[in-house]
C-alpha cells in the first residue's frame, strides 16, 4: 500500500501549499487531538486446526472504554468462544505497548461488535462524543468538505494519517449514510466536518464499479472495494446510539424474533398496481413454525405495508425496505406488541404481533471437535432446520460444523454443514446422542464408523474408515 | 509424375483388396447406417428460434424405423433428413423418444423413399450380453460432419456403470443400464450411430465419450437399444414405473449391516413424497428381495439392473419389498406411480418474450418445492415484457392475476388475454424459496 504518489495526496500537498499554513495547521491540531477516539485492534478466531490473527479499527464511544467496530470487522461465522487475544493500540504508538480489552457481543439492531479495553487501557481515551457540541450531531449537507482519520497497518505502528473530501449525497439504507466523493475515512474510523465536529464512521462494503481493459481482459466490468479506506460513512447519529445499545451478553440477548423467512420488496410498478400510494410493501414467503408471525395470524404471501399504522417508506434501492423491516423489528424488545398492516389479496388487515425472544441460534449452540475423526459436530437449531426444509419444532440430528480435509470423515465424502442423522446406526436424536456414539465409536477402537447423513434434501450412507 | 502414378496405382488396388475382405454382413451394415441432420427449436431465448445438429443412426426394420439417440432427435426437433447410403437424402419423422436410455426412434418418409426408388438395407443386432473385453468392434457414424466414417477399436469394458442425472440435454440418463466402454474413436457426430461386430452385426449405440481423454466412448448396449426400439415403435414412448429410491452399493458396508455378502441393496435415499416414503422406507435401509425375489446390490454395476426390474414392472402396481433395518427385517407394500424426468412440457410465448417449462413432480422433490404447481421459466428474451417485468431463468411462476398456474396452458390464455387486450398484468413467482410479484406491462 504506497500511497505517497497518489494523485488524492499530491492534490492535497498542492492545495497546503496554495493556501498557505494557516488552516491546515488547525486541522491538523483537530487530528491530533481526535486520535485520543480511534484505536487499532487485534485478535485472534480460533478454529479448529488453526487460528487467525485479525484486526480491525475501531472508535472509543464511553469513558468505559467501550469501542464499536463495525460489522465487517468479525467473521459472521466465529463465535464469541471463538474470539480470543484483544488486543488494542494506540495510533502511532510503539507496537510493544498495548492493552487488552474483552469481546462484549453485537448489537443485532445497529450490527456493530462491542469491546472493552481494559481500566488500565482506557487512560487518554475519550469518547467521540466528545466531539460533538450540539444536542445532536450535525448532519453534513452535500457538497460539504469533510475529512477523516486512516490507520497505516500494524508494521507502521498504526500510524495516523489525513483523508479529505466532499459529500457527494445522504441517503437512508437504511442507515443514515452519507457517501463522499473519494475515501475520507479508513474502515470504522471517524469522520469530521472542517469545525472538527464529528459528522460519521467510515462504512465498509461499498465498491466502486469500473470497466477494465488490458491485454487481456477486453472491457470487462469489476467492482473495485478499498479493503483499508472508505468513501461511505454512517452518520454519527448511527454511531452515538450505541451507547444505548451495549450488549450484556455476548450473545445479544435479548434478541426480538418475529418468525418470518423470504421477505421481498414490491418494486414501484407493483406498488402502484397493490395501490399502495407513496408507500412499498413487502411480499412474506414464509411463516416459521410456532413464531410470532404464525401465532399472529400471518400467512405465506401476506403483503406487509405498515408498522404500528406507519407505511413502509418507499427507499432507494427497492431492497432497503427489507433492512428497514428488520430494523424495525430489531429496534423492539421481546415481549413488545405492535400492529402489522397486510394486503391479502384485496383486503387489508390488521394484525397483532407480540415478540419473543428468539430460538437458540447456531452461535449459540453446543459444539464439539472431535480430533481424531475430524470432526466438529453442533447442535441443530432452528434455523438448521429452516435452512433444510425441515420441521423446525422437531429438531434431531447435529450439523457437521466443521470437517478437517483428509480427515476420516473428510475422506468418506462428509462435508461442511451436512446434517447427520445416524452415527453407527443409532439415531441421533439431539446433541448428546451425538457426542455419547461418537465417544463410544472412539473408545472401541473400531476400524470404521458409518453415518447417516442428509445432504440437500438427499440422505446417503458414508462409510468412515478410522485410523488405526 | 511420379506422385500422381503412385495415387492411380493405389486407387487402384486399394477397393479390390477392401472388396475382398469386407465381410457380407459388414457391407449390409454399411448400408443401413444413416447421417441424420436436424433442426430442432431452441427455446431458452424466450424466443422460437432454431439450432441444427448432425448425428448418426442406422436403419432397424423394413420399414424405415431408424434408431439414434435422444440427444441426437428430441421431442424439439422439426425438420429432420436421413442420408442414405447412396447419399442420397430423405426427410424423418420422429416416433418415440426415451431419453432415459438416450434413444430415439424415426421412420424415414414412405412415399418420398418409394417415389425416389431408394434402397436400403436393414441392420441386424447381435448379442451384447456376450461381448468380452479386447473384441474388436468398430463404429460407424459422422463425425464432426464426417459422413460414413469407419473407426475401429476394442470393447474395453462390457459393463461399464454411470448415471448422469443431466446426462441428455438435462434429462436424466442411464439409470436402467449399464454401458458398453470402447476405445473406437467417438466425436461429437457419431452419436446414435453402430457399434458394431467385424461381421456388421449391431451391439451397441454409440451415445458418448469423455471430452479431453483418450478413446473413452460408451455405447446403449444392443440388448437395451432392442427393448427401448420395440416398445417406442409401439407405444411412442416407454411408460416405466417409480417408486423413489436411490440405490447404492453395499460394498464394504455388509459386516456393518450384518448381512452375507452379495445379499442386497443399499437405499441410499428416498424421495420425499415418493411410495416408498410414504410405505415407510427411509435411508439407510437395506433392500432385501422385491416380490420375493433376492436383490444383489453389492457393486455399483449391479444397480441397473435392480432399476430395471423395479421401471419395467407395471405403474400402480403393489409391490412387496423385504427391507432390513437394524436387526429387524419387515416387509413393506409400495405401489408403483409413473416414473417422470424432471423436465416437464416447454413452450415458448413470444409475445412476453418468455420460455417456461411445466415443474414436475421430479423437479418439485429435487429442489425441496411444496408442490409440483407452477411452471419453471427457463429464458426471457431481453426487452420483452417478461425480462422488462424483472423475471429470470429459475423463476417459478405460480399465479398470474390472482389465477394460479399449474399448466402450460393458463399461461397461454393469460397471454393470449394480453394480446388481446394489452392490460398490466400481476405475476407471482418464486426464486428459491422466495415469493416476489411482478407487473408485465404493455
Amino acid at each position: 500500500m504506497i500511497r505517497f504518489f497518489t494523485p488524492t495526496r499530491l492534490l492535497i500537498i498542492l492545495a497546503a501549499s496554495a493556501v498557505g499554513g494557516g488552516a491546515e495547521t488547525s486541522i491538523s491540531k483537530l487530528l491530533q487531538e481526535r486520535l485520543a477516539s480511534v484505536v487499532a485492534v487485534e485478535f485472534s478466531i480460533e478454529h479448529e486446526m488453526d487460528r487467525t490473527v485479525n484486526f480491525a479499527y475501531g472508535i472509543v464511544i464511553d469513558d468505559q472504554g467501550t469501542v464499536i467496530l463495525e460489522r465487517g470487522a468479525i467473521s459472521d461465522r466465529a463465535t464469541p468462544e471463538q474470539l480470543t487475544d484483544f488486543k488494542v493500540y494506540r495510533p502511532g504508538a510503539p507496537v510493544t505497548e498495548y492493552s487488552s480489552a474483552e469481546y462484549i457481543g453485537q448489537d443485532g439492531y445497529s450490527t456493530w461488535h462491542f469491546i472493552r479495553i481494559d481500566v488500565a487501557g482506557r487512560i487518554g481515551l475519550q469518547p467521540i462524543s466528545r466531539f460533538v457540541t450540539g444536542d445532536s450531531p450535525l448532519i453534513p449537507e452535500m457538497a460539504e468538505e469533510i475529512w477523516g482519520i486512516g490507520l497505516r497497518k500494524k508494521d507502521e505502528e498504526f500510524a495516523p494519517y489525513f483523508l479529505s473530501s466532499r459529500v457527494s449525497f445522504l441517503q437512508d439504507m437504511p442507515q443514515a449514510t452519507g457517501v463522499a466523493l473519494g475515501s475520507v475515512a479508513g474502515r470504522g474510523l471517524p469522520v469530521f466536518n472542517m469545525e472538527g465536529e464529528f459528522v460519521g464512521m467510515g462504512a465498509s462494503g461499498f465498491g466502486e464499479s469500473m470497466i477494465v481493459y488490458s491485454q487481456s481482459r477486453r472491457g470487462e466490468l469489476s467492482v473495485f472495494i478499498n479493503p483499508d479506506e472508505c468513501a461511505a460513512f454512517r452518520l454519527a447519529s448511527e454511531v452515538l446510539m450505541a451507547t444505548e445499545r451495549i450488549p450484556t451478553n455476548q450473545y445479544g440477548r435479548p434478541l426480538p424474533w418475529f418468525g418470518i423467512d423470504g421477505i421481498d420488496p414490491v418494486d414501484p410498478e407493483v406498488a402502484e398496481f397493490l395501490g399502495l400510494g407513496s408507500g412499498t410493501g413487502l411480499v412474506v414467503s414464509e411463516i416459521l413454525a410456532e413464531s410470532p408471525a404464525e401465532s399472529g395470524g400471518l400467512l405465506a404471501r401476506d403483503i406487509i405495508v405498515a408498522i404500528d399504522g406507519v407505511p413502509l417508506p418507499r427507499m432507494k434501492p427497492d431492497r432497503v425496505v427489507t433492512a428497514y423491516m428488520q430494523r424495525e423489528l430489531l429496534r423492539r424488545l421481546p415481549g413488545t406488541s405492535f400492529s402489522l398492516t397486510v394486503l391479502r389479496g384485496k383486503q387489508e388487515l390488521e394484525l397483532p404481533i407480540t415478540l419473543v425472544d428468539a430460538p437458540k441460534t447456531p452461535a449459540e449452540a453446543e459444539r464439539h471437535y472431535f480430533e481424531d475423526v475430524g470432526l466438529t459436530v453442533r447442535e441443530m437449531v432452528y434455523t438448521d432446520a429452516v435452512d433444510r426444509r425441515a420441521n423446525p419444532t422437531e429438531l434431531s440430528g447435529v450439523i457437521a460444523h466443521f470437517v478437517k480435509p483428509s480427515s476420516p470423515v473428510g475422506t468418506a465424502g462428509l462435508q461442511q454443514d451436512d446434517w447427520i442423522k445416524e452415527i453407527d446406526g443409532g439415531v441421533v436424536a439431539e446433541f448428546a446422542d451425538a457426542m455419547a456414539l461418537i465417544e463410544a465409536v472412539e473408545a472401541s477402537g473400531r476400524p470404521e464408523v458409518v453415518l447417516l447423513i442428509s445432504r440437500g434434501g438427499k440422505t446417503s450412507v458414508l462409510r468412515v474408515k478410522l485410523k488405526t | 509424375m511420379t506422385r500422381l502414378l503412385l495415387i492411380l496405382t493405389f486407387a487402384f488396388w486399394c477397393p479390390l483388396t477392401a472388396q475382398a475382405e469386407m465381410p457380407p454382413g459388414f457391407r449390409d451394415l454399411m448400408d443401413a447406417v444413416v447421417r441424420i441432420d436436424v433442426r430442432e427449436f431452441a427455446y431458452e431465448a424466450g424466443a422460437k428460434r432454431f439450432r441444427s445438429g448432425v448425428g448418426s443412426g442406422a436403419i432397424v426394420s423394413e420399414d424405415g424405423l431408424v434408431l439414434t439417440n435422444a440427444h441426437v432427435v428430441g421431442r424439439r426437433a422439426v425438420e429432420i433428413n436421413v442420408t442414405l447410403a447412396n447419399l442420397e437424402r430423405v426427410s424423418a419423422k420422429l416416433v418415440g423418444w426415451d431419453h432415459w436410455t438416450d434413444l430415439a426412434l424415426l421412420r424415414i418418409d414412405q412415399e418420398e423413399l418409394k417415389e425416389k426408388g431408394f434402397k436400403f438395407t436393414v441392420a441386424k443386432f447381435g448379442d451384447s450380453g456376450a461381448l468380452y473385453p479386447g473384441q474388436t468392434v468398430f463404429a460407424v457414424g459422422t463425425p464432426h460432419g464426417l459422413t460414413r466414417t469407419v473407426t475401429r477399436g476394442i470393447i474395453s469394458n462390457p459393463r461399464r456403470y454411470f448415471a448422469d442425472s443431466r446426462g441428455v440435454r438435462g434429462y436424466e440418463t442411464g439409470q436402467f443400464n449399464t454401458w458398453l466402454q470402447t476405445d473406437a474413436a467417438i466425436n461429437p457426430g457419431n452419436s446414435g450411430g453402430p457399434l458394431v461386430t467385424e461381421n456388421g452385426e449391431i451391439v451397441g449405440i454409440n451415445s458418448r465419450g469423455y471430452l479431453g481423454a483418450d478413446n473413452l466412448g460408451f455405447a446403449i448396449p444392443a440388448a437395451t437399444a432392442r427393448e427401448v426400439m420395440e416398445a417406442l415403435a409401439d407405444d411412442g414412448e416407454i411408460s416405466r414405473s417409480y417408486i423413489g429410491i436411490v440405490p447404492g452399493a453395499l460394498q464394504d458396508l455388509e459386516s456393518f449391516y450384518d448381512l452375507e455378502l452379495n445379499n442386497g441393496m443399499l437405499i441410499n435415499s428416498v424421495d420425499p413424497g415418493s411410495p416408498a416414503d410414504e410405505a415407510g422406507l427411509r435411508g439407510g435401509d437395506i433392500l432385501l428381495a422385491i416380490d420375493g425375489e433376492r436383490v444383489d446390490g453389492r457393486f455399483p454395476e449391479q444397480l441397473p439392473p435392480i432399476q430395471h426390474r423395479i421401471a419395467t414392472s407395471r405403474i400402480g402396481t403393489s409391490m412387496d419389498l423385504m427391507v432390513k433395518r437394524g436387526s429387524s427385517t419387515e416387509n413393506y407394500s409400495v405401489t408403483t406411480e409413473a416414473l417422470v424426468s424432471r423436465v416437464g412440457e416447454e413452450a415458448v410465448f413470444e409475445s412476453w418474450g418468455l420460455s417456461v417449462r411445466e415443474v414436475s413432480r421430479a423437479y418439485a422433490r429435487e429442489n425441496q418445492l411444496p408442490d409440483d404447481e407452477g411452471v419453471l421459466v427457463i429464458g426471457v428474451q431481453r426487452g420483452f415484457p417478461a425480462a422488462v417485468a424483472g423475471l429470470n431463468s429459475g423463476d417459478v411462476i405460480t399465479k398470474i392475476n390472482d389465477v394460479p398456474v399449474n399448466s402450460l396452458a393458463i399461461v397461454g390464455s393469460a397471454v393470449d388475454a394480453f394480446d388481446a387486450d394489452p392490460q398490466s398484468a400481476l405475476i407471482e413467482a418464486r426464486r428459491q424459496f422466495r415469493v416476489s410479484l411482478y407487473i408485465l406491462k404493455p
